[in-house]
């Protein structure tokens, strides 16, 4: 699971109302290498919950990966270094095994070989 | 799914079922339901139970269906009255795809195409790399099946399309994504698995973006005459074996999804039966299955799916008589 992925995904248990950022817990995690392509970066950057992607970098052990706040939209432009931090943080950082954890109900769903399993319960839904 | 259902209990159903149709109740009054409401019947076959069959059906038979149709796990699009091949089959479901985003309008203009896409039902992810390759989109794909997920994940980290598509395990009826997530919402051939038609639909029209499509390519059973409550015993009977080896609940026609959609306010609604556009492809895939590579595969795989297949004749008598319908239906969130 990219964090790109964890990025757009949410706890929807019945009557949760706090069900995003999952919290992350990786217990195996690798970096895959996939193409750069600053495009993409650029166009996805405006939909990406920045403290949710910071969340996850820092879960990983990355503290230094990426800032605190969301820099401006123009750094994509004109800072090579962070496009290249923002596309490793995004893109290549697979967490294979562990866990998506709901912020409000301490729900775990498994991620397992790499795949977030998000199905609920009879009971959740 | 042959109940019969009194008027009272119909409107208890769908109100404890369907909050967005209490209004329309309510405005409607005592006019007889169109749509027949599948709460009740489907409750047997619903719920962790279908879920499970399912997922055990796809994670045993798409390896077999991989290896002889490739990684589209739907219908293939022909002129009507032409044949189907093998051969040819990869360019009749890319055209599905094809057809099925033009008939939804869905723009190639690069400023209005859609961006983030969801793949619901989304097999081996044939058609998220499709439509990732395509618009240059970013997609999610979710399955009932881990053995689909991870095939699917599998498959575009070797098209090296890993930046724009990844699977997870999930519910389509409790989508794992906020509102509003998506320009263009997915469904191609996996509505028919779907116990409760209108909370698919709900969690279609959630997901999508204000202005966001709608697209649901699915098999339905023919629209009901306003006299008929439901369908004649035989075509119920001929359903039900067919629902049996496919772990499919009840089916609803395309009326009933267009019913849904007006009631949860989607606009641009749009339906076509392309049933004659698809009628080449079960006696191609049974052919298929007749091969020494097939039946080979078919030996070597599980019950589920050989019961899959020797129901596949039942699909060319649904479709011949009229009672099963291969349909598009399309429709808008509102801005």
């Amino acid at each position: 699971m990219r964090l790109l992925t964890h990025n757009m995904l949410a706890c929807n248990i019945k009557g949760v109302t706090n069900g995003y950022p999952l919290r992350l817990e990786a217990e195996k995690w690798v970096e895959k290498e996939v193409n750069f392509n600053a495009d993409f970066l650029r166009s996805v950057f405006p939909k990406i919950e920045w403290p949710a992607l910071v969340g996850a970098v820092r879960a990983l052990g990355c503290h230094d990966l990426l800032p605190q706040d969301a820099p401006n939209p123009s750094a994509l432009d004109s800072d090579d270094d962070f496009l290249r931090r923002f596309h490793r943080a995004l893109l290549q950082l697979h967490v294979e095994e562990g866990a998506l954890v709901c912020p409000e109900t301490g729900r775990r769903f498994p991620i397992s070989k790499g795949i977030p399993n998000m199905l609920l319960h009879e009971d959740e839904v | 799914m042959s109940a019969q259902f009194h008027t009272s209990q119909v409107a208890s159903l769908v109100l404890r079922r369907a909050p967005f149709l209490r209004r329309r109740i309510s405005v409607e009054g005592k006019r007889r339901l169109l749509f027949r409401p599948m709460a009740a019947a489907a409750a047997a076959a619903s719920g962790d139970g279908l879920k499970k069959g399912i997922a055990e059906f796809y994670d045993e038979s798409s390896g077999i269906w991989e290896n002889i149709w490739g990684d589209h796990m739907h219908h293939g699009f022909y002129e009507a009255d032409s044949s189907a091949t093998v051969a040819g089959h990869r360019a009749a479901q890319v055209r599905m795809v094809e057809e099925a985003l033009s008939f939804a309008g869905v723009s190639d203009d690069p400023l209005k195409k859609p961006m983030r896409i969801v793949d619901v039902g989304c097999g081996i992810g044939g058609s998220s790399r499709y439509l990732a390759k395509k618009y240059g989109a970013q997609v999610q794909g979710i399955t009932l099946s881990p053995v689909q997920a991870k095939r699917a994940q599998d498959l575009t980290m070797a098209e090296e399309l890993a930046d724009k598509v990844s699977f997870q395990v999930a519910d389509a009826l409790e989508q794992p994504f906020p509102d509003g997530q998506f320009n263009l919402v997915w469904s191609m051939e996996s509505g028919e698995h779907m116990p409760d038609k209108e909370k698919f639909v709900r969690e279609l029209a959630r997901v999508a973006a204000p202005g966001g499509i709608i697209i649901i390519v699915t098999w339905c059973h023919r629209d009901l005459l306003p006299s008929e409550e439901e369908l004649k015993p035989d075509e119920i009977k001929l359903l039900n074996k067919i629902c049996n080896a496919y772990y499919l609940p009840k089916w609803c026609s395309a009326a009933d999804y267009v019913h849904i959609a007006g009631s949860l306010l989607l606009q641009d609604i749009k339906r076509a039966d392309w049933s004659d556009n698809v009628a080449p492809f079960w006696p191609a895939v049974i052919k298929s299955a007749l091969t020494w590579g097939g039946l080979t595969s078919l030996l070597r795989s599980g019950w589920k799916t050989i019961k899959g297949a020797l129901v596949m004749p039942l699909m060319i008598n649904g479709y011949k008589k009229g009672l099963i319908k291969f349909t598009i239906i399309t429709c808008r969130k509102p801005e």
